[in-house]
């Protein structure tokens, strides 16, 4: 689709002549580029971070309110606030919203905005593809919470074990909406992991090595990559169970001689990877803030890169620790046990790595540094506690109960959230063109800290007292009370924390509506290519695109070795980053037929509950809009590329060129013969802009980058 | 200012740690800290070592980023285009802090690895109990009529699992339905209930006394609902026990508890046994296989004798010393025990409204369905009073 993005060489016109518009029907692209429609048919990488992100917050809301409604009958013995029924539908919703609707695609939003940009891209390979996994993630999780009002939720916990989520036991649609729901994001997911790791493989800016990513973008890589192996296992165990359900199939039937340990070795082998595709980007978050508020580089890069990639792979290995009290034999518990400790080394070498670049820093504690700094001693916790979940025989004991539910919300919410609130901070001025209120922020800061660990903290004390999960109400007397109410209360004050945000951002909005002050491309003194464009950054992103010869390349054209070896500023941010006024840029045009697409999905799914003749509309409309994808023009004659006839040799790539230029570079630092091995149908391409535009830059060979 | 804001972290950071310590402190009869007997205290055994090398790692990383936010700020005095010294690694640095975790991993799981195997070889001492799982209670079977297996001949209780005190008592673990979890914390770790497979659990409790867990595989309505007792009497008692549970039910003598084993018999065949009481009603019904999903409900012959009933959900009997247990000296009229009659009616009079379940009317009984729970029999007010006074007499 690359390919086809890539608009066919243009005749040579002679000036001023005009081009005649062909009509093109109902494959016409659409054109506007501002207004509320602009944003159903954009293929800005963008663009769609920024709806992914609003989209997770939309359902961090809901899953939120989940919550507190669980808190809420859980803050006093023997309450009935609600059945057990709705509660059952509660913690599960909680469960499959926060990680499914939240946590991956609020990772999404980052990675879709961020890894274009940090690698000096124009978009990502598939843009089309990349709108159609955005909409697809927002139906299937529209689709999924639909089901409160189609009859309730799913009830059967978001690790919905066999034979419980079997019609027999889970009677209702809520598991049927679980199902289909979760295949539809699990396909949005994998779309977009696709696109990512092609894109990152690809599309890297001239001389920019994989070594030379940022720690961010190289996280997003794998976790992209445990995405396209992990999510296949969780969509096959799911068209399992969506056959049960609908079609009487016996996968998870054990009176016809299934073994409902089938689905907990599917659905964990999918689960745990899933636990690092959660974790991995708010660690690239934080790899990025600190060394910013440190003003010092990442210590040990590879060692961060490696023990990423490691975390990686070791997380296939780990699976069946999820499943110790399920009746594996001794053989099996040790294995898993073992490969569960050792998993807890790389991580070990990242918290340590961390503290490790604000040793000698000069550490400024901007909002951004503070939730990185969460991170930092919040993960610790939850990995400490997760190293004794791998203790097998002490497991037995914590496994199903609150110590559980503390642990991995020490490193969901202390890790992975606090991660992504930080990013928030971090590149919200770079996103929308002005900073969030530091003083607003640190009060958000403070009430999200003391608020999570008073939820969760006694959890720890929950489950080594017994206390099950998953319990609808408990019984008085058993050391529970003063506990669970301590954790009502704090996830109160989380949401309250949450508020914060929100006041913040609406504070800052304003005030910047008021007295628009720019912060400029660099507000921060940052180290990675996305500092390096203008904030907001142009649709375009690079022009041209940037040669890159260092990591922290926009850093490493700020401060230089002078002639005393020692490293001093040699122009200020906004020197250093591009102008971003260009305007004859060639982008591919928007599209609809991607959200025409994932519209279709969930009408399949709907059909496939209810009625089957609606699955087959929606089926026919999923060929509509497959040929539509397809036959769609690779470009629209009517939009406005500039001076296309002779503007392509004076130093702007277009998109296509730039991917070649990237692919081409692989292994070769040097710019120009990238550019000239990727200038397929333009000859002169990127090798021209890059020696024309780059020359302070590759100045800067030699400083302390070693 | 940032004073304040420093000291403010550092209490923030003091609060886990505070809440871990505390754990240890109050009264929780499924504290897993607390092991009664000897499997659960080798795994407590194991677990206290870990549990402080993971607090020396937390204090060390906590206050460690303690320390680099102080020493390492931004000063207000610094020029702020001077830059700190710009390492950008230390080789040898990294690899020892890969090596040292991993070496402190290593004697963890060497730990272990030998209480892994040690636990899991532990043999029973002759009593082996099959332990089945279904929504939402617990039966237990011994072999009494010693073939080998766990069949309707053997005997069968519910909700109570009586054990020898001081003895291996070796479990299989299966369930009839989903999957559950039997865990009693302070006896062993839990073990999955799976349909179709038998997982064996060893437990032993060092004295006499009573032992309460919950089902902690999520199971459904009722799951929090779902718990079960572990009653360890001295050995020659519990010979007398399993004798005496070998017996059919005593024909009630008072005139209340004879028109309550009528009804019994009239209402109660469909699902339930008591012996000597139903059999010939409870055989024609189809024994009790013919309106649960489970096919099974509680065999009520001895049911009396036990301290909990309705997934022991409620105690039977009351909590005379008021430790929130009932104790085997609590259980039955002639050991001084007086019976719950609150919860008892309450049940009775409505058993979905007590806790929540799925069972199935009349109307889906015609039409083949199955359902989950015992349903509203819409007893009257002296029928109630009858039945209590014959479950009263199966002890």
């Amino acid at each position: 689709m690359a390919i086809v993005e890539r608009p066919t060489a243009l005749p040579e016109l002679p000036p001023g002549a005009a081009v005649t518009p062909r009509p093109l029907g109902v494959f016409t692209r659409p054109q506007s580029t501002t207004g509320w429609r602009s944003w159903l048919t954009t293929i800005d990488h963008k663009r769609i971070g920024i709806m992914y992100g609003a989209a997770a917050m939309f359902f961090f809301l809901l899953g939120g309110v989940e919550a507190l409604f669980i808190r809420a009958q859980l803050a006093a013995p023997g309450q009935a606030l609600y059945s057990a029924d709705l509660y059952n539908q509660l913690f599960t919703m909680h469960g499959v919203t926060m990680i499914f609707l939240v946590v991956i695609p609020l990772g999404a939003a980052f990675m879709n905005y961020l890894m274009p940009l940090q690698i000096g891209a124009r978009d990502v390979a598939f843009p089309r593809l990349n709108a159609f996994s955005l909409w697809l993630f927002l139906g299937g999780g529209l689709f999924l919470n639909s089901s409160w009002f189609l009859g309730g939720g799913a009830n059967g916990g978001w690790f919905a074990y066999a034979p419980n989520t079997g019609v027999v036991f889970s009677p209702g649609h809520g598991m049927d909406f679980y199902a289909l729901g979760l295949q539809m994001t699990g396909i949005a997911s994998l779309a977009g992991a696709i696109n990512l790791v092609v894109t990152v493989l690809n599309m890297r800016a001239p001389g920019m090595t994989l070594m030379k990513m940022p720690v961010f973008t190289w996280m997003g890589l794998v976790t992209q990559l445990l995405l396209v192996f992990a999510l296949p296992v969780i969509s096959v165990a799911l068209f399992l169970l969506t056959f049960d359900r609908l079609f009487d199939a016996n996968f998870f039937n054990v009176s016809a001689g299934a073994d409902p340990l089938l689905w907990e070795h599917l659905f964990w082998i999918f689960g745990h990877p899933e636990v690092y595709i959660l974790i991995l980007p708010a660690f690239g978050i934080v790899s990025e803030i600190i060394p910013v508020f440190s003003r010092k580089p990442i210590f040990g890069y590879p060692f961060m890169v490696f023990s990423g990639i490691a975390i990686g792979f070791m997380g296939w290995g780990v699976w069946a620790h999820h499943m110790f009290a399920s009746g594996m034999g001794p053989i099996s518990v040790a294995a898993f046990s073992l490969s569960t400790m050792f998993i807890a080394v790389p991580t070990g070498v990242k918290i340590l790595n961390w503290m490790a670049t604000m040793w000698g820093g000069k550490l400024s504690f901007t909002t951004p540094m503070l939730f990185a700094i969460g991170l930092v001693t919040m993960f610790t916790i939850g990995g400490l506690s997760g190293v004794t979940h791998a203790v097998a025989p002490a497991d037995t004991q914590q496994t199903d109960t609150y110590y559980i539910v503390a642990h991995f919300h020490y490193v969901l919410f202390g890790g992975a959230l606090m991660g992504f609130l930080g990013g928030m901070y971090f590149w919200w001025p770079k996103v929308f063109g002005f900073k969030l209120s530091d003083k607003i922020g640190k009060w958000h800061f403070w009430l999200i800290l003391i608020g999570f660990n008073l939820t969760f903290g006694p959890m720890h004390i929950l489950g080594l007292q017994g206390m099950p999960r998953r319990m609808h109400t408990y019984i008085a007397d058993y050391g529970f009370e003063l506990w669970n109410m301590v954790a009502t209360i704090g996830s109160f004050l989380i949401a309250a924390a949450m508020l914060v945000f929100v006041a913040n951002i609406l504070v800052s909005w304003r005030a910047h509506r008021l007295n628009p002050v720019s912060p400029g491309p660099d507000p921060w003194d940052a180290r990675s290519l996305e500092w390096m464009v203008q904030s907001p950054p142009p649709a375009y992103n690079f022009d041209p695109v940037p040669t890159v010869s260092h990591l922290d390349e926009f850093w490493h054209r700020k401060y230089q070795e002078n002639a005393d070896g020692k490293v001093v500023r040699v122009a200020t941010g906004a020197e250093a980053a591009q102008p971003g006024d260009s305007t004859d840029v060639h982008l591919p045009s928007p599209s609809y037929w991607p959200l025409v697409l994932a519209i279709a999905l969930p009408i399949i799914a709907y059909g496939l509950i209810f009625n089957l003749g609606i699955a087959a509309a929606g089926g026919l409309l999923v060929i509509a809009a497959g040929f539509g994808f397809g036959y769609e023009p690779s470009d629209d004659p009517e939009s406005h590329h500039g001076p296309h006839g002779n503007g392509h040799g004076d130093g702007h790539a277009q998109l296509g060129d730039g991917h070649e230029a990237g692919a081409g570079s692989e292994g070769e630092p040097e710019a120009g013969t990238a550019g000239a091995a990727g200038g397929e149908t333009e000859p002169v391409g990127v090798a021209s802009t890059a020696s024309a535009t780059d020359e302070p830059a590759t100045d800067a060979e030699g400083s302390t980058d070693g | 200012m940032r004073t304040r804001l420093r000291s403010r972290r550092a209490l923030a950071l003091l609060v886990p740690l505070l809440l871990l310590l505390s754990a240890c402190a109050s009264d929780a009869p499924q504290d897993t800290l607390e092991p009664e007997g000897p499997i659960a205290r080798k795994i407590d055994n194991l677990v206290n070592p870990v549990f402080i090398i993971a607090a020396v790692v937390f204090v060390l990383v906590e206050f460690g980023v303690l320390y680099l936010v102080l020493r390492f700020r931004q000063r207000k005095d610094d020029d702020p285009d001077e830059l700190p010294g710009q390492t950008h690694g230390n080789t040898k640095l990294e690899i020892g802090w890969t090596v040292l975790p991993a070496l402190l991993l290593g004697f963890v799981a060497f730990a272990t690895l030998a209480t892994l195997f040690d636990i899991t070889n532990t043999k029973d001492d002759g009593l082996t109990v099959q332990v089945t799982g279904q929504q939402w209670w617990w039966e237990f079977t011994y072999d009494t009529d010693g073939d080998g297996k766990f069949t309707d001949e053997d005997v069968l209780t519910a909700n109570d699992l009586v054990i020898p005190a001081g003895e291996n008592v070796g479990l299989e673990i299966t369930s009839r339905d989903v999957i559950h979890s039997f865990w009693i914390p302070k006896l062993n770790g839990k073990k999955d209930a799976v349909p179709g497979r038998r997982h064996p659990l060893t437990i032993n409790a060092d004295e006499p006394g009573t032992y309460v867990g919950q089902c902690t595989e999520f199971c459904g309505l009722s799951h929090a609902y779902m718990r079960q007792r572990v009653v360890a009497l001295a050995p020659d008692e519990f010979d007398a026990w399993l004798e005496r549970q070998q017996d059919a039910a005593d024909e009630p003598t008072d005139a209340d508890a004879e028109a309550g084993a009528e009804l019994f018999a009239s209402q109660c065949s469909v699902c339930h046994l008591a012996r000597g009481i139903n059999d010939d009603q409870f055989e024609e019904a189809g024994q009790g296989t013919s309106e649960l999903v489970s096919e099974n409900a509680p065999d009520l012959t001895h049911f009396a004798s036990r301290g909990a009933f309705a997934g022991a959900t409620f105690d039977l009997w009351e909590d005379l010393d008021g430790d929130h247990i009932v104790e085997a000296d609590e259980i039955g009229t002639a050991n001084g025990g007086r019976l719950n009659r609150g919860d008892l009616e309450a049940w009775l009079r409505d058993p979905p409204g007590q806790k929540p379940m799925d069972p199935v009317t009349p109307d889906q009984v015609e039409a083949g369905e199955r359902g989950r729970g015992m349903p509203n029999l819409n007893l009257s007010e002296e029928q109630i009073d009858q039945l209590v006074a014959f479950l009263q007499t199966l002890d």
